[in-house]
């Protein structure tokens, strides 16, 4: 694994589109995204609820409802996933994957002991032996901090607070030493204190492991700091992808820059007037002809209504949005 | 005592030494342990604490909305003259167009099966108002959330997004004309975008109608935006009260420090280093002697293992429960910025 | 008419065709709504509307002879004819008609006894499930009292002492159910109550009879209907039963039960003359628990949803 010191990607999703049927006609559930995640890279996804995040990593997963077509081309590792057999590709998944779910109340079954749950993809996927499982179990519950290790494989998911289960189903994922780890709104229902405990912990795994991670959150504040890209989802469309501080230094999609201002600060004064973003999301069965973001928008023009804005880059080569009228370049202070 | 006393004189709810246990499958369990605060005519009181610490259960407390089978309440609420702990169940009916309550999650608080304006005309029912006045008032409680009648008249709940459920909520408990809202993580089921608008709401009527607010959230931000003054739980109890600039620029509460420093805020100039700690949350159901916080206590000595420590002025002014409290402004606060 | 329910005719091939078949065939019937129903269950439906209709309306439908009196010799096979069409008993009545009748007494003994149940089950529910405490106690002792008896041979035992007669059978069919009911809405009732909109309710100072009658009531319809249709069932099983065994429906009225009990003594002979009763309590049963299925997998998917 460390042969490899030059980065390559982990993960890239090339012209990925998902659509799915629906009473009122065929949803686009997400359109055209492109993004590549290097070896030990973190990326965070961000966007409102509906915006298609969960979709997404479920789609790459292969764990998509039935029904949603997939289209465009998936590369995990190099091999490009929907060239293999269902089989194969939930092995490989299996393999170098790991994720973690918000709810750990619904991805840990109650009636099974919690050591067991951890092996299971380990006896799946690479074939380990019940002694070395077990030995594995216990050794990652003590790496995400669950004290006496030993007990707590035999407990029972009711013995453990929401925070434990999350450091547990993160064992879980860890199991067969996935390349990737994803985390889906997986601190979301996590008080504040626990959802530091627990994003740190993801984090230090992630340097430790020298793994890949995404980080899915509605929540800015998740991803800032911990993550070295950020993606933007609106309404199932890419709008800004880049470095995570020079997203948030210099946002230049309309929309990022909306998401942002409408968070209330910790050094604005009490009562300060929030900005609003009016309007809803768009329906994605009936989108608008040109940019999602144009019935929101203030500085909506004629072009952005009737035009889809493509990716371009600003003078940070990395740094992409799909605006027609982006904020203004803010040069670095230094 | 400078702080709790409320910013102007008018205090229209006193809230003394109010406890509340829950019996649980034969355990007790002090969910609220004597909290007393009061809060003024027009003035917002926020109430902060991880999940668990007895946010929402004060705030039933207040409104008598607690279940009577399982439930000991003790102490006193104050609304105005009235004690309302102690009035009949008729009598507290009565009192209801004065203090009201919305809810987190909107779209559970109404009845599936009924449409808008039945929904917020309820409470108008409920009192008997006629129905000349009740459409008039009803009209004026939706445009004030910025509906109209005519376009939202017979539909349904579920045909509405999460924010707009919320501004029913709002107009439901407007329309009954109350003094004092009690508001119980209203945007915390709230997508940011949607979330500004129902704080600016809030806010817009607090200062239009001279309403006093209840405001429960565990999201440090939105309560810093919202309130004038903070109280911090822990288990149960008040370790912290004050005006927000005292909570926020210089916590007192070991604890209070611990909350500000977890809240994920948008830095672009900072990466987040880890750290390894792990809190071991101390049991409800068998409760340790001192103060609860001390296993997870930085500043922990042995007197915090003895004695409970007695909510005292601080030196900035704020009450605090502590027996150690900073008196530092708080790292990074200061000088923390949006982006 | 009788061919919807035994549908022979429609060779049930792959499900889409059948509906297919059944909505060409009954156009009226894509009236009535039934979101996601197979097939089966949609054939079910129309089975029961046409029951209904039945025992509401048998006395006009056209050419049926009464049911009381003699049409032919049982010793003649069933002929093409409407009354012939299943044969004649042993005192020569036309079985088709006897058949269509005892839909109206079973149909009647299901209304009413259902509804003595509904009411008195969702009483004492609401009650159970509102105040708990001693209610609570006394509902589930009764529940559990009623539960744990043998509904038929109590019910024989009743009808024993007190002779057979249409409303004991009626009133003490509709006792046995009043646990189920009753237990059903206690259980809404209690999964209702911790809703936020019963709480917003008392917020803005409802009554506990406005909470229970306007909050909670319409929203335990949906739990209600689903249990019916298979209590119905039961209450037909149970009273075939009892009348098969002569304690049910005094004769001379038709009841399905009675018609296959008359018939044991023929049977060797001419065991063709127990195809009519025992069809309608077989589709009859079956109809209704389908329905129930159907019902009961809606009200889960709908709770799923929210
Ligand atoms: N099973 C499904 N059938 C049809 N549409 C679906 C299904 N699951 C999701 N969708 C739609 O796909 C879109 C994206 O959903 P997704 O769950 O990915 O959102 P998300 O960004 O993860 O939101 P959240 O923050 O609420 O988790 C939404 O419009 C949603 O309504
Ligand atoms: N009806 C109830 N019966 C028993 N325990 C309860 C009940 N309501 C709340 N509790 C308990 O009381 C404590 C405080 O709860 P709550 O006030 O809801 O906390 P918060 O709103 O701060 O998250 C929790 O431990 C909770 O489990
Ligand atoms: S393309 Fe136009 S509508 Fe879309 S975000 Fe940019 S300015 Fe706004
Ligand atoms: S009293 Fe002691 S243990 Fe409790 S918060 Fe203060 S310093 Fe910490
Ligand atoms: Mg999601
Ligand atoms: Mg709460």
């Amino acid at each position: 694994m460390d042969a490899t010191p030059a980065s390559h990607p982990i993960l890239s999703c090339k012209a990925m589109t998902c659509e799915m049927d629906s009473v009122s006609g065929p949803l686009q559930i997400l359109q055209d995204i492109n993004f590549s995640l290097d070896t030990r890279r973190a990326l965070g996804i961000v966007g409102e609820s509906g915006a298609g995040k969960s979709m997404l990593i479920k789609a790459i997963m292969g764990i998509a409802p039935r029904g949603l077509r997939t289209k465009g081309r998936i590369e995990l590792d190099g091999q490009d996933l929907s060239a293999l057999k269902p089989k194969q590709r939930a092995k490989l998944i299996g393999r170098k994957v790991g994720i973690v779910f918000q709810n750990p109340m619904s991805s840990l079954n109650p009636f099974v002991q919690i050591g067991r749950q951890i092996e299971e993809a380990g006896c799946i996927h690479l074939g380990m032996s019940k002694a070395e499982a077990r030995s594995r179990a216990i050794e990652l519950l003590s790496f995400v901090g669950l004290p006496d290790p030993e007990d707590c494989y035999n407990y029972y998911p009711h013995q453990f607070s929401g925070g434990m289960k999350q450091r547990i189903m993160i064992a879980a994922a860890l199991i067969c030493q996935p390349d990737l780890l994803i985390a889906d709104e997986a601190t979301t229902a996590l008080d504040v204190t626990v959802q530091k405990e627990v994003l740190d912990l993801l984090q230090t795994i992630q340097a430790q492991r020298q793994m890949s991670m995404i980080l899915v959150s509605h929540n800015l504040g998740v991803v800032a700091g911990r993550t070295d890209e950020i993606l933007v989802l609106y309404g199932g469309n890419v709008v800004e992808y880049g470095p995570t501080s020079e997203v948030f230094r210099n946002p230049r999609h309309r929309y990022t820059e909306a998401l942002l201002s409408a968070m209330p600060a910790m050094d604005q004064p009490a009562h300060t007037r929030l900005r609003t973003i009016p309007g809803q999301p768009p329906n994605l069965a009936n989108r608008p002809a040109g940019c999602p973001f144009a019935p929101r928008c203030p500085s909506a023009q004629a072009k952005c209504h009737e035009v889809m804005p493509a990716m371009s880059a600003g003078v940070h080569p990395s740094h992409r949005f799909a605006c027609h009228f982006p904020l203004a370049e803010i040069a670095h202070v230094q | 005592m400078s702080s709790d006393i409320a910013l102007n004189d008018e205090i229209i709810l006193e809230v003394r030494n109010l406890s509340v246990s829950f019996s649980r499958g034969g355990k007790e369990m002090k969910a609220v342990d004597d909290v007393s605060f009061s809060v003024a005519a027009g003035e917002t009181l926020g109430l902060v604490g991880e999940s668990g610490s007895g946010k929402t259960t004060i705030g039933r407390a207040i409104l008598r909305l607690l279940p009577d089978a399982n439930t000991k309440s003790e102490g006193a609420v104050r609304y105005k003259k009235t004690y309302l702990n102690t009035l009949s169940s008729t009598d507290m009916r009565h009192m209801r167009d004065r203090l009201q309550m919305i809810f987190q999650d909107p779209l559970s608080s109404f009845n599936p099966r009924r449409n808008v304006e039945d929904i917020v005309a309820e409470g108008l029912v409920i009192q008997g108002k006629p129905a000349s006045e009740r459409k008039s008032r009803v009209e004026a409680a939706l445009s004030a959330v910025g509906f109209d009648l005519a376009t939202v008249a017979g539909r349904k709940p579920h045909q509405f997004s999460g924010g707009q459920c919320q501004r029913i909520a709002i107009a439901r408990s407007l329309a009954v004309e109350p003094e004092l809202i009690v508001c119980d993580e209203p945007v915390a089921s709230l997508d940011v975008s949607v979330q500004a608008q129902v704080i600016n709401l809030l806010q817009d009527i607090r200062e239009n109608r001279n309403l006093a607010l209840i405001f429960i959230s565990h999201d440090l931000a939105v309560v810093k935006n919202v309130s004038d003054r903070v109280a911090v739980l822990y288990m149960g109890r008040i370790v912290e009260i004050g005006t927000g600039p005292q909570i926020y620029e210089r916590p007192a509460h070991p604890y209070t420090r611990t909350l500000l420093e977890a809240v994920p805020v948008v830095d672009a100039t900072r990466k987040i280093e880890p750290d390894g700690k792990r809190t071991v949350m101390p049991s409800r159901n068998r409760p340790q002697g001192g103060c609860a916080f001390r296993s997870r206590c930085p500043r922990a000595t042995q007197i915090c293992a003895e004695t409970v420590p007695a909510v005292t002025p601080a030196p900035r002014g704020q009450m605090v429960a502590c027996h150690h409290p900073h008196d530092e402004p708080a790292p990074g606060m200061a000088v923390r910025t949006q982006r | 008419m009788t061919d919807i329910g035994n549908s022979p005719a429609f060779k049930p091939g792959p499900n889409a065709k059948l509906g297919d078949i059944v909505r060409h065939a009954m156009p009226w019937s894509s009236k009535m709504k039934l979101p996601g129903a197979t097939p089966f269950e949609f054939l079910a439906a129309i089975f029961l509307v046409l029951l209904v209709l039945v025992a509401l309306f048998v006395d006009f439908i056209p050419g049926l002879v009464s049911p009381k009196l003699p049409y032919g010799d049982f010793s003649q096979l069933p002929e093409w004819s409407l009354n012939g069409l299943f044969g004649t008993d042993d005192i020569g009545r036309s079985i088709f008609s006897r058949v269509l009748y005892g839909a109206r007494t079973s149909m009647m003994i299901v209304a009413v006894s259902t509804t003595i149940a509904l009411v008195s089950g969702l009483l004492l529910g609401m009650l159970a499930g509102y105040y708990r405490g001693i209610f609570e106690r006394a509902v589930d002792l009764f529940a559990n009292a009623l539960a744990a008896m043998p509904s038929t041979l109590v019910v024989l035992a009743f009808v024993a002492v007190t002779g057979p007669s249409v409303v004991t059978i009626i009133v003490v069919l509709g006792i046995f159910d009043i646990g189920t009911y009753a237990r059903v809405a206690k259980a809404g009732v209690i999964s209702q109550s911790n809703r936020d909109y019963v709480l917003a309710a008392r917020a803005m100072g409802a009554t506990d009879s406005r909470v229970l009658l306007k909050e909670i009531l319409p929203n335990l319809i949906p739990a209600l209907t689903a249990v019916m249709p298979t209590l119905m069932a039961g209450l037909i099983i149970t009273e075939g039963s009892l009348s098969f065994l002569g304690y049910g429906i005094p004769a001379p009225a038709p009841s399905w039960g009675g018609m296959i009990a008359s018939s044991t003594d023929l049977l060797s002979r001419f065991p063709v003359l127990i195809v009519g009763p025992i069809l309608a309590i077989v589709l009859t049963v079956y109809a209704f628990n389908t329905i129930g299925d159907y019902l009961a997998q809606r009200l889960n998917n709908r709770e799923r949803e929210s």
